[in-house]
């Protein structure tokens, strides 16, 4: 068999193709969601899935938004049946896993919002990455 | 290949015979002696053999009518103790409830005899209007309730439901742990069952149909 055959070259083709969109993205974010709340509260909470497409370790530090005053990792846990939140002050990403931003655990807790946010509606969030990565994540309002 | 003797093939399907109506006999009698023993030990839901009855407490609700021992009688409650400022456990909670309620609601029994009531244990922020705006967002019919802090304890503390508010002057947002569970009352207003985290719509509204099942069944 020779390794000029056309099945070769395509199959490589491919690869190689398959290859380049995966590295694309550092990090990339599925399912990126904010809760609605009832008019005039202060206090939401946005879930996502991040996912290392690296060999490295990536280190989430921080989050903000224009859309919000502060936005903050937050956890919620759950010890002796009793809820409380806890700041995270970084998220380490293990090389190519994901990681879960789900209700009752971690989550991006946003406060006082700058405009009233229906279900539909779109806001976007910024992740900082302690590898100087930024990404802008557009998040949907759902109930 | 070998013939089986027609002696011992009679024997055996007598053998599976008798072992197939054993499995039925005692699959019944373990459905009528005690059904209770069919949901325990439940991963999700802890169900009470003696439920505890409640005494007297006195909290307001989110109409400013009072909400006491006398509104959990005649009603399966579900009570969730939190606060309006708490951005996840909260509204997932109630969004669950919602969902669990609902589906109560498509069962022959409906759901009209259930009341699913939050109870804030942050008086100092959660005022009727701002409880009303609140838990009607998540359903039409949820009922907000709170009180002073001697009653929200005395309530709490018949249930088993811790709670901490960390108030600091000068400070917008103080930090408010609360218990995580569901606490269930039946109409006799006594303490029956409590679901815990991680808690699900489904797993919530198929326990208790089948809960209250049972009970309508005891009554009769």
């Amino acid at each position: 068999m020779r390794w000029r055959h056309p099945v070769f070259v395509c199959l490589i083709l491919a690869l190689t193709l398959v290859a380049a969109a995966s590295e694309a993205a550092d990090v990339s974010v599925r399912d990126a969601w904010v809760r609605e709340t009832p008019p005039g509260m202060t206090m939401m909470a946005g879930y996502m899935e991040l996912r290392n497409n690296t060999s490295q370790p990536q280190v989430l530090v921080a989050a903000s938004s224009s859309d919000f005053e502060t936005v903050m990792i937050h956890r919620t846990i759950v010890k002796n049946g009793m809820a409380s939140m806890v700041h995270a002050s970084q998220i380490e990403l293990t090389p190519n896993a994901s990681f879960i931003f789900t209700p009752g655990g971690y989550h991006l807790m946003l406060m006082s919002p700058k405009r009233t946010l229906r279900a539909g509606n779109r806001v976007d969030i910024n992740l900082e990455f302690r590898s100087g990565l930024r990404l802008l994540v557009s998040f949907e309002v759902r109930q | 290949m070998k013939k089986i003797p027609l002696k011992f093939s009679i024997m055996i399907t007598t053998v599976v015979l008798a072992a197939m109506l054993a499995g039925v006999w005692l699959a019944l009698i373990y459905r009528e002696n005690d059904s209770r023993v069919m949901l325990l030990p439940d991963k999700v839901m802890t169900l009470f053999p003696d439920p505890k009855p409640l005494t007297a407490f006195a909290l307001t609700d989110h109409q400013n009518r009072v909400f006491d021992l006398a509104s959990l009688k005649g009603k399966w409650s579900f009570l969730f103790f939190g606060f309006t400022h708490c951005p996840d456990i909260c509204p997932t909670t109630l969004a669950i409830l919602a969902r669990a309620r609902d589906n109560i609601a498509k069962s022959a029994a409906g759901a009209e005899d259930i009341q699913i009531v939050f109870i804030s244990v942050d008086p100092n922020r959660d005022t009727a209007g701002k409880l009303k705006q609140y838990v009607t967002h998540f359903h039409a019919t949820f009922l907000g309730v709170t009180g002073d802090d001697a009653q929200i304890g005395n309530l709490a503390g018949q249930l088993g439901a811790a709670y901490e508010v960390s108030i600091t002057p000068g400070m917008e947002n103080y930090p408010v742990n609360h218990a995580a569970a569901v606490f269930l009352v039946d109409p006799q207003a006594q303490y029956h069952a409590v679901f815990t985290p991680p808690l699900d719509a489904e797993v919530i509204s198929t326990r208790f149909k089948v809960v209250r099942e049972l009970e309508t069944g005891n009554a009769t």
